[in-house]
């Protein structure tokens, strides 16, 4: 079992994790809004930002610059505990436009706690030399940022690789040549399907770090247990925002359910502050009920994990249920167990 | 001794002949590592010739050993394998028939080269490329393995200019490509398959950016090819292939004979440099191969002969054999006779196989029926008429 529970500390407060970091679109010209959450959830005081595209959006980032915190500017109470990555994300088809020294700036101005550091994603369709070249050029980068940070902040190095050898590698290699508090492994999302491969990929690097380890972009209802079961710290997830703009209701266990397949009922099954007061057709017409009872969804699953290891209980029985209803999950579950079986 | 021998030995207690078992063995398969070698001096002259000038010119050189079925090619192949591939400087591998042709030939003999070898020679390329690009100096496969673990040097920056320079050395992209994916985890596997010429499905290639296959005659020369260019670029002399029971050949049809023979001719033309392969066939076959194909047969001019053993050989194989058991300080050719000897060497017209197969019942007989002292000529006879 390689679950596990720890202290972060950063600037704005230790961090139990494990931890979920829901994707805060700030600085985004999007039309969906993240709506207020870490108020009325207690236990998810935390926010995954992108500083590219806050330092993109000029308007905000004069006000910013002008002393506008970041906080105060989403919506957030002050002790929320920031991540903010580096949008690398956005270089999929893209060159990198930015610097080490230009995001850590920009990491620094809007107060954030967790800096990832500036990175290439890959892509399951570049040619090996091309995702290679890549590789390497993301662990300069994390590398310069290492040397150019010096803060209390958490600085975690981003890792992308396709296999277990690579992202062994490449950890050993940062931890050997710089000073990280951890690392956070990209890159996933594109093969995200692949369970097998994605397991093996977070056991090598689990396996290679006793630090903090963080993987982006898939802290969604299906990875979430996935992830916690592997002994990942935190995760993100922008999945609540994009369910709610499909009208997506998420359930732990089931995945999401499109609300226009529902008929003819007065309340939802969710007992979150959002549904349990409200009927169903005042949820379904509401995008922002909606997002907020998706966060709920995404906070609950992991309440319920952390119940059950504080509880005591078998955890891997208890994911033996979980994905028993999904014939796909349960695959990637049993193949995760499988592995984990085979390292303890 | 093979292990099977084990059982025997202690149901039968030889200790009366001064024996702690039976030396002689039971198969007629000449073991993988031959202890006793009773070599015939022209033959083991041109073989070692063959090799040595291979070995200190680093110019190819090929070699025909010949002679009738039991008397000892298999033996004398292995035996010299055993020989050449204690060497750190060379690759050898054996190939116990020639099959269907030269895919089979490269199949078999990179097969026996095995995987841990092969992946051992992919770390060995990565450790030269990491001597140059790095300034890390790794000497060997185990030393390149512990700077990858350590993260030391990143895979991501060798691993591309590795592909790159294979490709330059070995002219064959792909086959660099699998040579550097036998590294890694989730690709091994595919990797050996597709070097082994075992067929690979297309997302299996795709996985790795492989376009072909070695599927063919002309693919298994070009990928042996390749191989060999790489051990020249690893400071390696030479590559020794041994191809058992190369008479096999006769069976092929004639266009398949053909083209097997075409298909080493073209391997022997590629690899003027750094290749030795020693052939076994029996010498009715060869004598129609040098007749039929002289464009083979001028590539290999030279030819030696293995002949029955004479009394004095004889006397050396059983001697060899003995010595491996003994326990008291007889020694020579006890607890045989010269006369019991004789009849086996007469019974057996000289054939290694049978002398030994002879020798074996001989003396598990002789303990059977509570014979102590020698075994001589009654003895002997007496054990070959129940055979
Ligand atoms: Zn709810």
């Amino acid at each position: 079992m390689l679950f596990r529970q720890q202290a972060l500390e950063t600037p704005h407060g230790d961090l139990q994790t494990p931890v979920l970091f829901p994707v805060s679109n700030i600085g985004k010209r999007s039309s969906d809004n993240t709506p207020e959450y870490t108020e009325s959830v207690p236990d998810l005081s935390t926010a995954m930002v992108n500083a590219r595209a806050i330092r993109n959006r000029d308007p905000q980032w004069e006000r910013f610059e002008d002393g506008t915190p970041l906080r105060e500017e989403m919506g957030v109470s002050e002790d929320t505990v920031v991540f903010a990555d580096s949008g690398g994300f956005d270089f999929q088809d893209e060159t990198v436009d930015t610097t080490p020294a230009k995001t850590l700036e920009t990491q620094q101005q809007i107060d954030a706690d967790i800096y990832g550091t500036v990175d290439v994603p890959l892509s399951r369709d570049n040619r090996q030399a091309e995702n290679q070249r890549r590789i390497s050029e993301s662990i300069d980068l994390a590398l310069e940022a290492s040397r150019r940070h010096n803060g209390d902040e958490v600085l975690l190095g981003s890792v992308h690789g396709y296999d277990p050898e690579t992202v062994r590698n490449s950890i050993q290699h940062l931890e050997r040549e710089g000073d990280f508090d951890g690392y956070a492994i990209g890159s996933l999302v594109p093969i995200r399907t692949d369970y097998e491969k994605v397991t093996k990929i977070i056991l090598a690097a689990r396996r290679a770090t006793d630090k903090h380890l963080h993987v982006y972009g898939l802290g969604g209802l299906t990875y979430q247990p996935l992830l916690l079961y592997l002994g990942v710290d935190s995760f993100d997830s922008s999945a609540f925002i994009r369910s709610a703009g499909n009208r997506n209701y998420l359930i732990p266990g089931f995945g999401g359910e499109p609300l226009k397949n529902v008929e003819e009922l007065s309340h939802l099954p969710c007992a979150c502050p959002v549904c349990s007061t409200r009927t169903f057709k005042a949820v379904r017409n509401d995008r922002d009920l909606l997002v907020q009872h998706n966060v709920w969804a995404l906070a609950l699953e992991l309440r319920r994990f952390r119940y059950m290891a504080a509880a005591d209980e078998d955890l891997e029985a208890y994911l033996d249920l979980r994905f028993a209803g999904n014939e796909v999950t349960k695959r990637a579950y049993r193949l995760a167990k499988q592995q984990v079986r085979r390292l303890t | 001794m093979s292990d099977s021998f084990t059982i025997s030995d202690e149901q039968r207690d030889y200790s009366t002949f001064g024996l702690s078992g039976n030396p002689f063995p039971y198969s007629p398969v000449p073991d993988d590592e031959p202890l006793v070698y009773c070599g015939q001096e022209d033959v083991t002259d041109r073989i070692s010739e063959t090799v040595s000038s291979v070995l200190s010119t680093g110019k190819s050189k090929h070699l025909v050993v010949t002679g009738k079925y039991g008397n000892g090619k298999s033996h004398t192949l292995k035996y010299t394998r055993s020989l050449v591939r204690d060497r750190e400087d060379v690759l050898v591998g054996y190939v116990a028939q020639p099959g269907d042709g030269f895919l089979d030939i490269y199949h078999e003999f990179v097969y026996d080269i095995g995987f841990d070898r092969m992946q051992e020679l992919s770390y060995e390329f990565l450790a030269e490329v990491a001597r140059t690009e790095t300034d890390r100096n790794p000497m060997g496969a185990s030393s390149m393995k512990s700077l990858i673990d350590d993260g030391e040097v990143l895979l991501s920056d060798l691993v591309p200019t590795a592909v790159q320079r294979l490709s330059d050395v070995t002219k064959f992209a792909d086959f660099a490509r699998a040579i550097v994916h036998l590294i890694y985890e989730d690709t091994n596997l595919y990797a050996w398959q597709w070097l082994t010429a075992e067929g690979l499905r297309y997302e299996q290639r795709k996985e790795m950016e492989i376009h072909s296959a070695i599927d063919d005659d002309t693919s298994a020369v070009r990928a042996f090819t390749a191989l060999k260019n790489m051990l020249l670029e690893l400071g390696y002399t030479g590559v020794f292939m041994f191809v058992d029971e190369f008479e096999r050949i006769a069976q092929l049809s004639p266009k398949d004979e053909q083209a097997t023979l075409n298909s080493i001719r073209h391997l022997m033309d590629q690899n003027g440099n750094g290749l030795c392969i020693l052939f076994g066939c029996a010498p009715e076959v060869w004598q129609d191969v040098m007749s039929e194909y002289h464009a083979f047969s001028e590539r290999i001019g030279q030819e030696v002969a293995l002949q029955p053993l004479t009394e004095e050989k004889v006397h050396t194989l059983v001697e060899g054999y003995l010595n491996l058991v003994r326990e008291n300080g007889s020694e020579g050719i006890e607890p045989f006779t010269e006369e019991g000897l004789q009849v086996v060497l007469q019974r057996s017209q000289g054939n290694i196989r049978q002398i030994l197969s002879i020798c074996s019942r001989v003396l598990d007989d002789a303990v059977d029926d509570h014979h102590s002292g020698q075994i001589g000529e009654e003895l002997v006879i007496g054990t070959l008429e129940e055979m």
